[in-house]
């Protein structure tokens, strides 16, 4: 009896640590968001006025909101379909393929992962110049005349903020599958290939079903990371422009919160993003879901 | 023994982690200096302000074109004058450093920013109404001078809404470093080409079609952050001091009059003549590429503020290229035109703790000592007589006033904060959506007078 207790004060000390800063930097902070998202105040007052849902009702009549979501969601299922689409690829030809060099495209894939965000906004700077941008050159180059697309202008903000996320995210989703990919034992590819299956057979009926829970976790956190790594390219590459055709939910946030003086405001966006992210976790969860395979 | 030793690993584990929230002190980041200097005695105050020689205030200043160098010298002259010592913060992007302790409730004494940043931080404190009355200060005399502060600060200054929010007779912000903001163009293309500097609008449009002609657009912007100062001019041009207390005050039908019209018509017209890849890069990271273009002679034009000149010093240009810098044409010929009269401010945040130390180093700051250093390093105190310290572009670009522009100073009156709804994204930022022709001039209109409309409602009294 003496030897239980001692032990469930040693298990109750390891796990003290953990659940306390759990509990002060997690759980209390997002009760207080939440708290803060009924008050208005701003950033630097104390002094805060209870308004109830009205930032909420607010909310639903912003139409920069509105379009700040609607960036949001267009980022999320874009740049995740793409970049899982072309991770996989990659990874498949790497692991699957015989092709000179193939540590060397590994390691290329891999950089932008390993830039920082900053880094990655003013190498893109240089890439969509209208006058001496590489896309735009190369893009004359083929064409035969001078192509001026406005890469940051209103129309195409959006698809530049898309290919440079997806640049970045490709390499490190790549590695991981191929870590998975790899463990796949060659004799099913064999066996397949005697029955006649051809290369994109095996990958959409052996590949793909064998790493499926791989990429099920990798979707929910790629999907989280998306929404947080937008903030964080619209910051460096945009500031939200051109008249905020670039703006995402939490660059609105950030704006709302610490440049406008209305951060009840902004934390009610904050709770809005908290919703939709765990809904949709939660939802991208149920639907992939499928009886995991052994091999 | 073992489960001793280890209860006692786990507790030591649970005292190191939470020794991690304890909050600590000191360390504020980067570019923190300390101004150390042998201290006489407290300057004298005619405000009755107790400030005690041996405090250490701290000061949080923008670090800009101009450097940080001379706020250590100031800082440093400082001490030297009162014994009053000075903890310095400087840093560009200043509102990140201290941000997070102000959130934390550990304040600056004085901070130095300007409005119109990104980050608004001195916009905030003035809707939060969470600046110190500095009124007294101008009654103060100068440390280790006779003159009062009120008497050395040129005319006009502490009489603008942006010095006084209130519109109650009260100083809260001190005016710092000014600069007239006009047009600025290549002098030496106009020479080369034989132009006149247009006086008049409508001499300007001609410009622009001439100038078209030859493949250079009359006009870009940085961001369409440069479109307050331009357009605070603008108003004045078009209908005088009147028009513009009312419409920054957002006067009801204040938008429907001619003169407002005007000024939508001038705006939505120059942003035909707009260089068409302006909008794409107007924004903190490509606006140095906007700039580039009137030195590579691509576009004629550029609303700025003569700090231009250093922040572009060592950018590539064209052959011949010298900066000119011009005031708004008028409206008609003969008409007034106007250069908006930029300035920075100086205040002290509510929560500062040492007020009467943070006022005695805002007096020292129009000292002839403090003026003499900021000049040094280009730049100018808004005090009587500072034309005797200009030099180089300084003379030149100082001297608009004296060649008939007039002086347009002030800004939108503040307003309680107001959930999705601010000055620049509801006048300026769709100026990028006029020249890229996704919004009509009409729908920019109307966004003003709905947010207008909000704005009056919430007018701080």
């Amino acid at each position: 009896m003496k030897k239980r207790s001692g032990r469930g004060v040693f298990v109750f000390l390891c796990a003290a640590p953990a659940v306390i800063l759990f509990t002060v930097f997690m759980i209390i902070p997002t009760i207080n968001v939440f708290r803060m998202s009924l008050f208005r105040r701003s950033a630097y007052s104390t002094t805060e006025e209870f308004v109830g849902w009205e930032n909420f009702s607010r909310l639903m009549q912003d139409t920069n909101f509105i379009r700040s979501m609607q960036n949001t969601i267009l980022l999320i299922v874009v740049v995740t379909i793409v970049t899982f689409a072309l991770a996989l690829v990659f990874a498949a030809i790497l692991t699957r393929e015989k092709i000179k060099g193939q540590n060397f495209f590994r390691v290329i894939f891999y950089i932008p992962n390993i830039l920082s965000v900053v880094v990655i906004s003013a190498i893109f700077s240089a890439i969509y110049d209208t006058n001496n941008g590489t896309l735009n050159s190369l893009l004359s180059l083929l064409k035969g005349e001078t192509v001026a697309i406005l890469w940051k202008g209103e129309s195409m903000v959006m698809v530049s903020l898309i290919i440079a996320m997806v640049w970045q995210a490709i390499g490190y989703y790549m590695v991981m599958y191929m870590a998975s990919m790899s463990s796949i034992p060659m004799s099913l590819y064999e066996s397949a290939s005697l029955d006649g299956a051809g290369r994109i057979t095996q990958f959409f009926q052996i590949t793909i079903p064998l790493i499926w829970t791989n990429i099920r976790t990798t979707l929910t956190f790629f999907i989280i990371s998306t929404i947080n790594m937008a903030f964080l390219f619209v910051k460096a590459m945009t500031s939200g422009g051109p008249n905020g055709a670039s703006e995402v939910a939490l660059s609105y946030m950030y704006k709302q919160a610490y440049t406008n003086s209305t951060y009840g405001y902004g934390m009610a966006i904050g709770v809005v993003v908290f919703l939709f992210s765990f809904g949709l976790s939660a939802l991208v969860n149920v639907v992939t879901k499928r009886k995991t395979l052994e091999f | 023994m073992k489960k001793i030793l280890s209860v006692l690993l786990a507790a030591s584990m649970v005292m190191v982690m939470l020794a991690g929230c304890t909050s600590t002190s000191g360390g504020e980041g980067s570019g923190t200096t300390s101004a150390e200097g042998a201290g006489t005695a407290a300057g004298d105050t005619a405000g009755g302000d107790e400030a005690q020689a041996g405090t250490t205030i701290t000061v949080a200043a923008i670090e800009t074109a101009y450097g940080s160098d001379m706020w250590a010298q100031v800082c440093e002259a400082f001490t030297e004058q009162t014994g009053i010592e000075v903890e310095l913060i400087t840093d560009k992007n200043l509102e990140d450093v201290i941000g997070a302790s102000m959130k934390a409730g550990d304040y600056p004494d004085v901070i130095h920013l300007a409005t119109g940043r990104e980050a608004a931080l001195t916009e905030t404190f003035i809707k939060d109404q969470n600046i110190v009355d500095i009124t007294d200060v101008l009654s103060m005399t100068v440390p280790g001078e006779d003159a009062l502060v009120g008497d050395k600060i040129a005319g006009g200054f502490t009489e603008t809404s942006l010095t006084n929010p209130y519109g109650d007779g009260k100083t809260y912000l001190a005016p710092m470093f000014y600069s007239p903001c006009g047009l600025f163009y290549n002098a030496g293309l106009f020479e080369e080409k034989g132009w006149t500097v247009p006086t008049t609008w409508d001499e300007m449009w001609e410009l622009g079609d001439q100038a078209l002609e030859e493949g250079i657009y009359l006009f870009t912007y940085p961001t369409t952050g440069y479109f307050d100062a331009f357009f605070y001019a603008l108003m004045y041009s078009v209908g005088g001091p009147e028009f513009f207390d009312q419409a920054t005050n957002y006067a009801e039908g204040i938008w429907d009059t001619e003169e407002a019209q005007t000024c939508f018509d001038i705006v939505a017209r120059l942003a035909q003549y707009t260089e068409p890849t302006t909008p794409a890069q107007a924004n903190d990271q490509d606006f140095t590429k906007n700039q580039q273009l009137v030195l590579d002679n691509k576009a004629l034009f550029m609303p700025n503020g003569t700090w231009i000149v250093g922040e572009m010093a060592e950018a590539p240009r064209a052959d011949g290229f010298e900066w000119g810098m011009t005031a708004l044409p008028a409206v008609e010929a003969g008409g007034d035109r106007y250069s908006y009269t930029w300035f920075e401010q100086a205040w002290i945040p509510s929560g500062a703790e040492h007020q009467a130390e943070a006022k005695q180093f805002i007096a020292f700051l129009y000292s002839d000592v403090a003026c003499e250093i900021f000049a040094g390093a280009g730049a100018i105190q808004p005090v009587l007589n500072i034309s005797d310290m200009l030099t180089g572009d300084n003379q030149l670009f100082y001297s608009i006033y004296d060649n008939g522009a007039k002086a347009a100073m002030g800004n939108f009156a503040a307003f309680t904060p107001i959930e999705g709804l601010d000055v620049r994204t509801v006048w300026f930022d769709p100026v990028n959506s006029l020249v890229a022709g996704t919004m009509t001039e009409q729908e920019w209109i109307d966004g003003i007078k709905a947010a207008s409309d909000q704005m009056r409602a919430n007018l701080i009294q």
